[in-house]
C-alpha cells in the first residue's frame, strides 16, 4: 500500500465512558478518493469512532494522521479546518434560507462590509456545476426534498475544501429513488478525489458502494475487507460474532394455532407500507423484525387506531375495527409506543396519574367523581406487580429511570382486561435487569392468552420472546419464520433483502 | 412512606399562604388605619371578584398549554347580550333569567369556536384568541351601537353585582362558587385528569385513550362560560353595558394564573394557586393605592410580577429538561460559531 494514498489513518484509538471501554485499539485507514464503509451492530462503537474523528469526544489513547501528518482533533472546528466534514442524520440547515445562503453561512463573501450577492451566487453555481448536481442556488431549503437537502449539506462541506466527508446513515430517511441520487452524488465525489466514510446498516448499499469495509464489533476492529471480499454472509457473521451462531442464541419458533384474535388483510398506507396480511392468535407473541423505517411502527399505529390505513381490513375477533383509540382501548387493545418520552407517558404527572390514565372507565364507571383511594390502590397494585422503583406513587413519571418509566407505560395496560398488546421497541435504552422483567412480563401475558405483537430491532430479544417472526423490508412483509430454529443471521439477511436459497431448501 | 414532614417541606407546602400573610402584615404596619379594615378587605375582594371568576375557567385553557385572550371581549359581549335581553323583556324578572342565559350562551359559543379551531386546525391558541378577541369586541360594539347602555332596574339584576348577602357583597359568593367548582372538576373528575394529561403530553394522552378534541373544546367552553359570567357580574355592578367594559382583564387573569404557579406550557398548576395569584395582585394593587401611588405604576408593577413569574417558570423548566437546554444551547453555539467565523474572515 502506498503511504501517499492514505488520507486519514487512525491508530489504536481507545475511548471509554465511565470505565466502560467503547473503543478498544481501533484502527482505520481511509484512502484518497475511496468510499470506506464502517459496519457493526448497535453499540459496536461506530458513532463513537466518528465522534472521536470529528472532535466531538476527545480520545483517550491513539493517534490520528491526516495527509501523513500527526494531528490533534479536539473540536469540530479542528476537524473542519483539516477538511473533515460530517453529514448528520438530522440535517443542520436553516430551512428559511436559500441554498446559496446556507452553503455560505458563516463564510459569506463581502465587499466593503456589504454582502456581494452576485459573487456568492456565481461561486455556488460553479460549485454545483463542478459536481454536476441539479440544484438551484436560489431555491429555499424548506421547499427541497430531504435528498436535495443532503446535497446542500454535501456542497457546504465541499465549499469548505473538505477532502473527507463522513455520512452517518444517509439513506435512513430517503426513498429508493432519492437514495439512487445520493449514490450518484457519491460517485461524483469519488471521481473528484473526495474520500467518503460511509456508515450504514444496510448491507446492500455497502455492497454496492464501498471500496473497502471496516467491521466493528464490541469496540474492536474485526476485519477490513476490500470490495472483492465483501459478501453478505461473511459480513453478517463478522458483525454478530461466531459464538452467536450456536443454537442457544437462535430462537425456536413455537407455532400455536388456537383461535385467531386479529386478522389483517391487505393493509396499505401510501408511501409507508403496503399489502400487509397476517393473523394473530390468542396467546401468541408475534415478532416483527426489519430495519428502522421499514414501516413496522406505522402498522402498530394503524392497528391501534391512532393512524388510518389507506386501504385494507382489520378484523378483531371477527369484527372489523373502525373505532377511535379510546374505543379500541375499551375492547382490550394496548400500545407501548416506540418513543417513550414523547408518546408513552406524561412526564409532569405523577406515576399514579400516568398508570390510572387509561383505566378511568373501570375505576369511575358511571359515577361522577374519582375516588382517590381506588386510584392509589391501582397504582400500588402496579408498583407491586412490576416492581417499579422507587415505589412512590406521587413521584413525577419524568423523574423515573428509563426502565421504570417503561414499566409505568406497560403498567397502565396491565391494570385492565387486555386482549391484545402492541409493543414497539420495549427495551430501547433500558438496563439489563429491567429488560428481563419486561421479557418475563410479556411471556406471562401471552400465557394468560393475550395476543402480543412485538416490534423490535434488538435481534436477540426478537428471537427470544417471539413465537413467530415476520421480517419487513421497505414496507412489505418479506419473510415469515414460523417454524424451526431461526438465527440472527437469518433475520438480518431477510431484513437486508437477501433470499437465502439454502435455508429455504432446508425447510 | 413517612408521614412526618420536615420544616422545609412544611414551608414549601404553605409557601403561598405565607407570602400572603407577610404581605398583609407589611401593609398593615405601613397603613394601620386604612388597610386592615373590614371595608377595605371587602373592596379588595370585590375588586378581584370579576377576574377571579374568569380565572376559574381560564385556568383550564392554560393547563392545556393553550391560552384564552378573548376573556375580556367575551365579558363585554355577554354583558351586552344580558342587558339588551333584559331591556327587550321590559326589565322583567323573566327577562333577567333569559338575559343571563343569553349572556352565558354567547360565552359558551365563543369558547366552542375556540376549541374546534384550535384542536381541528391546530392553530396556536394565542393567535386564534387574539383574532376572536377583535371579532367579539366588534360584535359587542355592534350590539351596543357603540354606546353606553344604562340599566338601573330590576333589582334582581342589580343585586348580582351590587347586592350583599349576610353583609358580604354577592360577587364574592359567585367567585367562591366558581373557584370551588373549578377545584372539584380539576381534582375529582376524569375530565380534570384528562385536562392535565393532555396539557402534559397531548400525544401520549391521545394514545392512552384521552379524547383530546372533546377535552380541548370543553376547556375553552368553560373559559368562555366563566368570562361571560364575569361580564354579567360586571354589567350588573356598573349598571351599564359598554363594549369597552372589561378591556385589559385578560392581563389580570393571566397574571393571577401565572403568578399562581401554573405553567404556560401546560400540564402543571392549580386553581388554588391561581386564586392565590389573584389575591396577591389584588392586595398589591390595593396597597399601592392606599399608599398614594399613582395607578400608572400599578400596571408597571403587574408587568414586573408577570416577568418574574414567567421567567421562573421557564427557567425551572429548562433546568429540569435536558432536552430543551441542549436544543437551545446548540442553537446558541451554532450562532456563536457563525459569528466567530465571520470575524476571522474580516481580519486582514
Amino acid at each position: 500500500m502506498n503511504v501517499d494514498d492514505i488520507l486519514l489513518r487512525a491508530v489504536d484509538i481507545e475511548k471509554s465512558f465511565s470505565g466502560v471501554k467503547v473503543l478498544k485499539k481501533v484502527g482505520l485507514d481511509i484512502r484518497r478518493g475511496e468510499v470506506h464503509a464502517v459496519m457493526g451492530e448497535n453499540g459496536a462503537g461506530k458513532s463513537t469512532l466518528i465522534k472521536v474523528l470529528t472532535g466531538v469526544y476527545p480520545r483517550d489513547e491513539g493517534k490520528i494522521f491526516f495527509n501523513g501528518a500527526s494531528v490533534t482533533i479536539n473540536s469540530r472546528q479542528d476537524a473542519k479546518d483539516l477538511g473533515i466534514a460530517v453529514i448528520y442524520q438530522e440535517l443542520s440547515l436553516i430551512p428559511t434560507l436559500t441554498v446559496a445562503q446556507n452553503i455560505l453561512l458563516g463564510q459569506e463573501i463581502c465587499r466593503a462590509g456589504i454582502l456581494d450577492n452576485g459573487a456568492m451566487k456565481l461561486a455556488i453555481r460553479k460549485l454545483i456545476e463542478t459536481y454536476g448536481f441539479s440544484l438551484n442556488p436560489d431555491a429555499i431549503v424548506e421547499t427541497l426534498s430531504i435528498a436535495q437537502r443532503q446535497t446542500v449539506e454535501i456542497l457546504k462541506a465541499l465549499s469548505m475544501q473538505s477532502s473527507l466527508i463522513i455520512m452517518d446513515e444517509p439513506t435512513a430517511s430517503l426513498s429508493v429513488k432519492e437514495s439512487e441520487n445520493l449514490f450518484q452524488t457519491i460517485g461524483a465525489l469519488k471521481k473528484r478525489g473526495v474520500s467518503i466514510l460511509y456508515i450504514s446498516h444496510r448491507l446492500e448499499e455497502v455492497y454496492r458502494l464501498a471500496d473497502r469495509l471496516t467491521i466493528l464489533r464490541d469496540g474492536e476492529r474485526i476485519a477490513v475487507l476490500s470490495q472483492g471480499e465483501i459478501n453478505p454472509r461473511d459480513v453478517i457473521r463478522l458483525m454478530i460474532g461466531k459464538e452467536l451462531r450456536q443454537s442457544e442464541h437462535a430462537g425456536r419458533m413455537r407455532p400455536s394455532r388456537p383461535e385467531v384474535v386479529l386478522r389483517v388483510r391487505n393493509l396499505s398506507r401510501r408511501g409507508v407500507f403496503s399489502d400487509i396480511s397476517f393473523d394473530l392468535h390468542r396467546g401468541e407473541v408475534l415478532g416483527i423484525g426489519g430495519l428502522v423505517g421499514s414501516g413496522r411502527s406505522e402498522i402498530l399505529h394503524c392497528l391501534f387506531g391512532s393512524d388510518r390505513p389507506d386501504s385494507g381490513d382489520i378484523l378483531f375477533e371477527g369484527k372489523p375495527i373502525r373505532g377511535t383509540v379510546s374505543r379500541n382501548i375499551r375492547s382490550g387493545f394496548g400500545l407501548v409506543p416506540e418513543d417513550r418520552r414523547t408518546q408513552g407517558f406524561i412526564p409532569l404527572l405523577s406515576m399514579k396519574r400516568n398508570i390510572v390514565l387509561t383505566n378511568y372507565d373501570h375505576l369511575v364507571g358511571r359515577r361522577l367523581f374519582i375516588s382517590g383511594k381506588s386510584e392509589l390502590a391501582m397504582c400500588r397494585d402496579a408498583i407491586q406487580r412490576l416492581d417499579i422503583r422507587p415505589a412512590n406513587s406521587e413521584i413525577h413519571a419524568g423523574n423515573l429511570s428509563g426502565g421504570n418509566q417503561q414499566k409505568v407505560v406497560v403498567g397502565k395496560w396491565l391494570m385492565r382486561d387486555l386482549k391484545m398488546l402492541l409493543i414497539d421497541e420495549p427495551t430501547a435504552g433500558i438496563d439489563v435487569g429491567v429488560k428481563e422483567d419486561i421479557y418475563a412480563l410479556i411471556g406471562e401475558l401471552a400465557e394468560k392468552g393475550v395476543a402480543v405483537i412485538l416490534v423490535s430491532s434488538d435481534l436477540p430479544e426478537l428471537l427470544r420472546i417471539s413465537h413467530r417472526i415476520l421480517v419487513m423490508r421497505k414496507g412489505r412483509i418479506f419473510r415469515e419464520f414460523s417454524e424451526g430454529s431461526v438465527s440472527q443471521e437469518d433475520v438480518l439477511k431477510a431484513a437486508s433483502g437477501i433470499q437465502d436459497r439454502e435455508i429455504e431448501s432446508n425447510e | 412512606m413517612s408521614k412526618t414532614m420536615s420544616a422545609r417541606v412544611l414551608i414549601q407546602k404553605f409557601q403561598r399562604p405565607l407570602i400572603l400573610l407577610v404581605l398583609v402584615v407589611v401593609l398593615t404596619l405601613l397603613q394601620p388605619d386604612a388597610f386592615a379594615t373590614v371595608s377595605n378587605f371587602k373592596s379588595i375582594f370585590l375588586a378581584i371578584s370579576i377576574y377571579g371568576v374568569m380565572v376559574s375557567g381560564s385556568i383550564f385553557t392554560i393547563l392545556l398549554g393553550g391560552i384564552d385572550l378573548a376573556v375580556g371581549a367575551v365579558a363585554a359581549l355577554s354583558g351586552a347580550c344580558t342587558v339588551l335581553t333584559i331591556i327587550a323583556f321590559n326589565y322583567s324578572d323573566i327577562g333577567v333569567i333569559l338575559g343571563i342565559l343569553a349572556g352565558l350562551l354567547a360565552g359558551c359559543f365563543v369558547g366552542l369556536m375556540h376549541g374546534v379551531i384550535i384542536s381541528k386546525f391546530r392553530v396556536p391558541a394565542f393567535l386564534i384568541t387574539v383574532a376572536t378577541m377583535n371579532i367579539v369586541y366588534g360584535a359587542a360594539e355592534l350590539l351596543t351601537g357603540n354606546q353606553t347602555i344604562n340599566i338601573i332596574s330590576p333589582a334582581s339584576f342589580t343585586f348580582v353585582g351590587g347586592g350583599q348577602l349576610f353583609g358580604i357583597p354577592f360577587p364574592i359568593y359567585i367567585v367562591a362558587l366558581m373557584a370551588f367548582l373549578s377545584f372539584i372538576i380539576l381534582n375529582m373528575t376524569v375530565f380534570g385528569r384528562q385536562v392535565y394529561a393532555t396539557g402534559g403530553n397531548p400525544v401520549a394522552a391521545s394514545l392512552s385513550g384521552v379524547p383530546v378534541f372533546r377535552t380541548t373544546c370543553a376547556a375553552y367552553i368553560i373559559s368562555g362560560f366563566t368570562a361571560a359570567a364575569a361580564g354579567i357580574v360586571l354589567a350588573s355592578m356598573n349598571q351599564q353595558a359598554i363594549s369597552k367594559a372589561a378591556q385589559g382583564y385578560e392581563n389580570d387573569v393571566l397574571t393571577a394564573i401565572v403568578v399562581g404557579g401554573t405553567s404556560l406550557m401546560g400540564g402543571e398548576g392549580s386553581i388554588q394557586g391561581a386564586i392565590f395569584g389573584a389575591l396577591l395582585v389584588g392586595i398589591l394593587n390595593n396597597g399601592l393605592r392606599l399608599m398614594g401611588v399613582s395607578s400608572i405604576y400599578h400596571t408597571l408593577v403587574k408587568g414586573i410580577i408577570i416577568i418574574i413569574a414567567v421567567s421562573f417558570d421557564f427557567y425551572s423548566r429548562n433546568r429540569n429538561s435536558g432536552l430543551l437546554r441542549t436544543g437551545r444551547l446548540r442553537l446558541w453555539m451554532a450562532r456563536q460559531v457563525a459569528i466567530l467565523m465571520k470575524e476571522e474572515k474580516h481580519q486582514p
